[in-house]
């Protein structure tokens, strides 16, 4: 049955410095519950927004990354609806109506290999405040309200329902966290900084919301849960509800919310104390001049200049931190394929998935750029070879020690001096005589000796070199 | 001397000169406060400490030789909608009852950086909504001229107080006429200016798109002193234009074209629109020109000016849900969706009115009938206001239709309350700016008279005013 | 239209007003009259006319720049190590 997926994105504008409308900051995890507001957003009585240049700026950015059209001006509109977490009981929105536009509208960002995805709008709007209860939100015998997080800017994504596969979502949301990375506006390892809410509906049936999804990696799970239920109700002629399910992240399966779901009606109307924003002509290019280079062209400039293979590429830049770690380590010593293939096959071998779905990949990683920079060198100038140089790196990650210093405490630099490389095979073919004899006739056996000198050196002989070493020895003999 | 009976600038003036104390004056304000409050209800609180360190303060920069503003020692009342720090600001609702701003509005910092003195906070319909002040959890106030009238809201408290001598001059605000009608009602002065020209910030919203802060004063002088203390832009109102005015209350030597409005008249009271026509006399020997003009959208005004103001309230008065800051009364064992249907429950009557008419005219489907539709009708009126001020330097009418009438008269019947504001409520759609004078009495009651001007032309509205004032003498204070 | 007293409930409900028999009785009439009033906005004729928009260009916005707000901006006492203590959600 046909699946239709679409995603509402919420990003905290962490670039800023200061909240939308009032000049609180923005960084508001880790203080004292309520000592980050002021009577603007706490929604004292007389107070009045005071939008920022700067988020308007940033969500500008966003639009224009994701091939949005970004309208000469815009407005703000009040969404009226009550609960605990919001100041003024509604939130300042953008809404798309009566000739006025969010920031953003009818965008389409490619993803994957040649998919694409519609973007409906991109919105500018306020963050609620943060509820916290003792236990559940069921049993709690009251809501803990901390106004800190209220006001802080945030981006709505909204895409069309263009997504028939789980699997496309997680691509399509690597591809726009990355892009928001690059951007700089959103730090996105900071917990609640992405959040996504997706509906799905199979085979035409009605529409259910999924919300209360807290990693991009659970929006794939939550997905692939809401499926399997809608096609199994389906194929028993249940009707599905139109719904807001909520994921319980401890049990990975979608349920119903427990608070009654009332029928909103948001009662929307242009914000009078904020006038409609004049973006002008000059805006567009104000914003393409204050925006990096986005994730697509960097891949591109990675395979063409560097000569990166698109699936190497592609991996860098599907994550900010790593793709600058590449860009690091090639400035130190210009090896780009070898410091790639060290970053994206062996490096991510050592980082949890945990810390992946967090996107702090290299946090607490005692690997730098320079490390990997010497490793890839070493291995270049021969030092050592590349299974020694799988060693070295697993002692670098342990100790942080740089891979000239192992290599040097565990004599591991490879054995090229024909003097003593001659010692090895001398012992060898003492120890291995009936081999030795049989060698001579068959090719085979001459591998079974470089094994043993391999072995002696524990990896660190040149093969190339022992071999050629074997040979001569053999002909001497015969 | 009667210190209390002096207007703004005698106050200003005379305490520069040292001929009294700010403190005496002050004593006297507060003495006279006492003697007619019982029978008047002008104020919520009294800042009397405040008022005296004040006062005090500025006896002794004058002493010092210091400078100390124009309006130095005058005391002025603040309507209870305008936050002033550290003193409560009750909205005349049981919702704000304890509610005690932790910053000022940007007016209250102009006016006290002026050198004048809060004296205290003036009674409101609650949040502003009504014609009469009887919708105030703190009683209603009584005109000063008739004590079984009602003196016209929703700034009735700023307009007695100011009639009855308790403080100099007031500062109101005005949503949908509520600075002029009290004005008229008590026979002083009260402005509404241009939409954009004061600052909002710290007047507790009702209608945020009509309103505006406005004076009321019982000399042009006085309104225009006040006028130049506030008015000008301030960044902490997105709604506020770029520009800091700079007013005269000169008696003019130009003549203006003046409009009287048809719709105006024609609806009003026989013994109003006899005052106005008196008044056009006058004006016509001192060499304006005077002849009737028609404003025909003026019949939607009131349906686009209720549409507007409710539905911005019913959205504006959502943030009151006691849990923030309130009343006392514990959420302990309640749901939430119940203890908020608890405590706004104890909105007044009339707020309560409002916000449900404001959530019909939003709700789904009702948009486009309704909330856009007044919002055209704005336009519509703003283009007819536009091509007769190419024509004519102000438009002139009653203020209101009717005299000041008995408390409890129309409290029960909204929609005839409603429309006693007919006159006023095309400036607040339009954006433009207007006055309320005293005209004259009838039957001892006065009759207020209204002119408008074009956007940012108050200087031409302060100098018809003075011009009316330097010919009559129109009497602004009742015997108590 | 009538306007009933299930619609006022609704609308009282909508903005969180709890209302008695009466009040909900008293309003539906008087709101019927109201909304009858504003009718009357169905018969100017308005396709053409834009509504009113006041405008501010993206220069006149606010800088960014954080600045702290040195007191506490709450009135409430109901209140736990910071936290404002709300009504329960469920
Ligand atoms: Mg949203
Ligand atoms: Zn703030």
């Amino acid at each position: 049955m046909e699946t239709k997926i679409g995603l509402e994105i919420h990003c905290q504008l962490t670039g800023a410095k200061s909240k939308l409308f009032c000049s609180c900051s923005c960084e508001y995890r880790g203080k004292e519950a309520n000592s980050n507001i002021c009577p603007t957003c706490a929604g004292l009585p007389g107070t009045l927004p005071l939008l920022s240049r700067r988020a308007v700026e940033l969500a500008g950015m966003i639009s224009a990354a994701l091939g949005c059209t970004v309208p000469e001006e815009i407005a703000f509109y009040r969404k009226n609806y009550f609960y605990p977490d919001l100041p003024k009981n509604f939130q300042l929105t953008q809404y798309n109506a009566y000739g006025i536009t969010s920031m953003g509208v009818d965008g389409i960002m490619q993803y994957g290999d040649g998919k694409s995805a519609r973007i409906r709008r991109v919105q500018l709007e306020e963050d609620p405040g943060r509820l916290v209860y003792e236990g559940s939100m069921e049993t709690s015998p009251y809501a803990l309200i901390d106004y800190n997080r209220a006001g802080v800017p945030l981006v709505e994504i909204v895409t069309e329902p263009d997504f028939a596969d789980p699997k496309d979502v997680r691509l399509f949301l690597d591809k726009v966290t990355s892009l928001i990375e690059h951007l700089g506006v959103c730090d996105t390892r900071l917990e609640g900084s992405v959040r996504c809410d997706a509906n799905v509906s199979v085979g035409g049936g009605n529409r259910v919301e999924i919300k209360n999804v807290s990693s991009f990696a659970d929006v794939e799970k939550a997905l692939r849960y809401e499926i399997t239920r809608q096609n199994s109700m389906a194929s028993r002629d249940i009707e599905i509800k139109s719904e807001t399910r909520h994921w319980d992240d401890a049990r990975k399966l979608t349920k119903e919310s427990r608070t009654k779901e009332e029928e909103q009606d948001y009662r929307y109307f242009p914000e009078p104390d904020v006038p409609s924003i004049v973006l002008g002509s000059e805006f567009p290019s104000l914003v393409s001049r204050s925006m990096p280079e986005l994730p697509d062209k960097r891949k591109e400039r990675f395979i063409s200049k560097h000569g990166l293979s698109p699936h190497v590429a592609q991996v860098l830049i599907d994550n900010k931190e790593l793709a600058d770690f590449f860009e690091t380590a090639m400035s130190a010593h210009y090896l780009p394929r070898e410091i790639a293939n060290w970053i994206v096959n062996d490096l991510m071998g050592f980082v949890d998935e945990q810390q992946k779905e967090e996107r702090s990949i290299l946090a607490g990683l005692k690997v730098t750029p320079g490390h990997i920079a010497e490793l890839a060198r070493l291995v270049d100038e021969g030092t050592i070879n590349r299974s020694i140089a799988q060693q070295v790196l697993a002692q670098a990650v342990k100790t942080g020690e740089m891979p000239s210093q192992v290599v040097r405490k565990t004599h591991s630099s490879r054995i090229d001096d024909s003097d003593e490389l001659g010692r090895v095979v001398d012992s060898v073919f003492k120890a291995e005589q009936s081999a030795v004899q049989d060698a001579k006739s068959n090719a085979n056996a001459a591998n079974f000796l470089l094994g043993k000198v391999m072995a002696a050196t524990k990896g660190r002989a040149d093969p190339k070199a022992a071999l050629e070493l074997i040979h001569k020895k053999l002909a001497e003999q015969s | 001397m009667e210190l209390f009976r002096l207007d703004a600038m005698q106050v200003a003036d005379g305490i520069k000169k040292r001929e009294f104390s700010a403190e005496e004056y002050i004593q006297q304000l507060l003495e006279r406060i006492d003697r007619v409050e019982p029978k008047v209800n002008a104020f919520i609180t009294i800042n009397r400490k405040e008022a005296i360190d004040k006062a005090r303060s500025i006896d002794k920069k004058v002493r010092d030789g210091e400078p100390v503003g124009p309006l130095a020692g005058v005391a002025v009342s603040v309507k209870d909608n305008i936050c002033v720090k550290g003193i409560r600001t009750t909205c005349a609702s049981k919702m704000l009852e304890n509610y005690v701003p932790p910053y000022s509005a940007t007016v209250v910092i102009r006016l006290d950086d002026a050198g004048a003195i809060v004296i205290g906070k003036a009674n409101l319909d609650e949040f502003a909504m009504g014609t009469t002040t009887e919708f105030s959890k703190h009683g209603a106030t009584r005109n000063p001229w008739d004590i079984s009238r009602v003196p016209g809201g929703s700034s009735g408290g700023s307009a007695a107080s100011v009639a009855s001598l308790e403080c100099a001059v007031s500062l109101g605000s005005d949503t949908g006429g509520s600075v002029r009608c009290p004005a008229s009602f008590c026979s002083v002065i009260g402005i509404k200016p241009t939409y954009g020209l004061v600052s909002r910030y710290g007047l507790v919203s009702y209608a945020n798109s009509l309103e505006q802060i406005g004076p009321a004063g019982r000399t042009v002088a006085d309104v225009t002193a006040v006028m130049n203390a506030i008015a000008g832009s301030d960044r902490n109102d997105h709604t506020t234009l770029d520009m800091k005015p700079d007013y005269s209350s000169r008696v003019p030597d130009r003549r203006f074209r003046i409009g009287i409005v048809k719709e105006f008249l024609s609806g009003a009271d026989p013994e109003v629109a006899k005052v106005v026509y008196n008044a056009a006399d006058i004006l016509t020997k001192q060499g304006c020109k005077c002849e009737e003009v028609s404003l025909g959208s003026v019949e939607y005004a009131l349906a686009s000016y209720y549409t507007i103001a409710m539905a911005e309230a019913s959205s504006n008065l959502a943030r009151y849900d006691n849990v923030r800051y309130g009343f006392e009364m514990s959420s302990e064992g309640y749901e939430w969706n119940s203890y908020y249907a608890k405590v706004r429950s104890n909105f007044g009557e009339e707020v309560k009115r409002r916000i449900i008419v404001g959530s019909y005219v939003l709700s789904s489907g009702y948009y486009g009938k309704y909330y856009l539709k007044a919002q055209q009708v704005r336009s519509i009126l703003k283009q007819e206001l536009k091509s007769l001020f190419k024509t004519y330097d102000l438009l002139m009418g009653p203020t209101m239709p009717i005299l000041p009438f008995k408390m409890g008269e129309k409290i029960d019947d909204p929609i005839k309350m409603y429309l006693v504001d007919i006159d006023t409520v095309v400036a607040n759609l339009a954006g433009t700016p207007a006055i309320s004078i005293p005209g004259g009495f009838s039957g001892g009651l006065p009759v207020g008279l209204q002119l408008m001007a074009d956007e940012f032309q108050e200087q031409t509205m302060l100098d018809a005013a003075s011009l009316f004032e330097s010919v009559t003498h129109v009497q602004r204070s009742p015997d108590l | 239209m009538a306007v009933t007293k299930d619609q006022v409930k609704h609308l009282g409900w909508l903005s969180r007003i709890e209302l008695s028999d009466d009040e909900l009785a008293l309003y539906a009439g008087q709101i019927e009259t109201i909304i009858k009033y504003l009718d009357k906005l169905d018969t100017v004729p308005l396709q053409e006319v834009k509504p009113v928009v006041a405008s501010k260009k993206f220069s006149d916005l606010r800088d960014d720049v954080a600045v702290e707000f040195e007191a506490d901006p709450l009135g409430t006492s109901y209140r736990k190590e910071g936290f404002v203590k709300g009504p329960r959600m469920v």
